[in-house]
């Protein structure tokens, strides 16, 4: 078995791709169509560096077999980075020293996006809960936590504080 | 190179089953597959297109399709239970792809929910080359997996008593599992019925704890009850040392949730 085409929609703009069997979601957006934002860290599902949205759902590029999200609609980080709503998230990142090496930020910021789609006045504990599959080996959680927990007050109105 | 098979149909499902043998390998979601199976199988078999995941309700049964997912399971099943260890698998992006067939091959330290559907006494609806047929869940386990079936759906009854389930990992959410405990058990006139005791980490598979639901079938649920049964299970148990806990550790942990379980279910009693 060979190649074959592989069509979704990502981040507005509709692709066809060429996947190997099994090739994953993360090698085709990131080496494909060079959407960088999509890192591989562990690349077994254990890091969420390379998070993505797949139709409005958090997934992990690195376990998804491109062929099984053929018509699906994928946001990465670029696709998010013009919404008003990011540049507050990411505003509280930097001003919360929550990214060190930065590495694992863009899979944070995706994983955020998906947190206040669905729950726009999240807990300290939601927060947490939310972000478990994203691991930073920098900075300690806490920072991320406040930069979410500020950014969350700030897009729902409440003000910084 | 590996070729990833998309059958429509249970039939042409289980057909390519029989004919790869030890050569297939079945994935679902993918969370475990993709990591420890797809570089060594020559076939891989995808289930996206057989349209098993629903979940229903009827006549106070529960269907869970194999490959519904573990966020359907917190959304669509409302038994605080099951959801919660639903929700101890991993982070919300795991949850959204892994599915509540896959955990059933989950072996330690992860099988959380399958843990779980143990304590509810699930039955598994199988379909093989030979056609369906249903096995308990308990007996999957006891009787070796049959890797020539296709597990199709988890069936149970409507708890009829209450059910408990803790875990015990190294972090609060997203761990391995150290132990997980889940317990079911009717409490009438104070005296316990029905008692169905699992352990997940405690073995190779989650196991029913036989000689534990013995101390605590019949008799009242006090303390003396609930340390009878403490020790049964920690000499029931056969766990393993891993990178995330030792054998000793993890005895020890059967024990101490397991005591935590009974407690909870007896206070509400």
């Amino acid at each position: 078995m060979t190649a074959k085409v592989v069509r979704f929609n990502v981040n507005g703009r509709d692709q066809a791709v060429m996947a190997a069997p099994i090739e994953t979601l993360l090698s085709v957006l990131r080496d494909g169509l060079g959407l960088s934002s999509v890192k591989s860290g562990c690349a077994q599902g254990g890091c969420g560096s390379c998070s993505v949205l797949v139709d409005g759902e958090l997934r992990l590029a690195c376990l998804t077999p491109a062929e099984n999200v053929e018509g699906s609609n994928i946001v990465t980080l670029e696709g998010l980075n013009e919404s008003n709503s990011m540049a507050t998230i990411q505003q509280s990142f930097i001003d919360n020293y929550a990214a060190q090496c930065g590495f694992c930020t863009p899979g944070m910021l995706v994983a955020v996006t998906a947190l206040l789609e669905s729950n726009p006045k999240p807990s300290r504990d939601e927060i947490m809960e939310a972000l478990a599959g994203n691991i930073c080996r920098c900075t300690s959680y806490l920072p991320i936590v406040d930069a979410v927990e500020s950014a969350a007050r700030e897009l729902s109105g409440q003000g910084d504080d | 190179m590996v070729e990833y098979l998309q059958p429509e149909t249970i039939a042409e499902a289980a057909n390519l089953i029989a004919k790869h043998g030890n050569d297939l390998a079945i994935m679902a979601g993918g969370t475990r597959a993709m990591q420890y199976l797809v570089p060594d199988t020559p076939y891989i078999l995808g289930v996206q297109r057989l349209g098993l995941g629903r979940i229903e309700k009827a006549d106070g049964n529960w269907s869970l399709g194999a490959a519904a997912t573990l966020t359907q399971i917190r959304r669509e099943v409302p038994i605080e239970a099951i959801g919660e260890a639903a929700r101890q698998v991993g982070g919300p992006a795991i949850q959204n792809t892994a599915t509540i067939g896959g955990n059933l091959f989950s072996h330690a330290p992860y099988g959380d929910v399958a843990t779980l559907l143990l304590a509810l006494d699930a039955r598994l609806s199988l379909a093989g080359a030979d056609g369906e047929r249903s096995q308990s869940l308990a007996d999957f386990y006891a009787d070796g997996i049959d890797s020539g079936a296709l597990v199709t759906s988890i069936g149970f009854a409507e708890p009829a008593g209450e059910t408990v389930f803790l875990k015990c990992g190294r972090n609060r959410f997203n761990s391995a599992t150290v132990v997980a405990i889940a317990v079911h058990a009717t409490l009438n006139g104070g005296k316990v019925g029905a008692a169905r005791i699992a352990l997940g980490g405690a073995a190779r598979h989650p196991m029913r704890c036989a000689e534990a639901e013995h101390a605590l079938n019949g008799s009242a649920l006090d303390a003396a009850a609930i340390e009878k049964a403490v020790a049964a299970a920690r000499e029931a148990c056969s766990p393993a040392t891993d990178a995330v806990a030792t054998e000793w550790y993890r005895r020890r942990m059967v024990g101490v949730y397991l005591h935590k379980a009974l407690s909870q279910l007896a206070a509400r009693g």
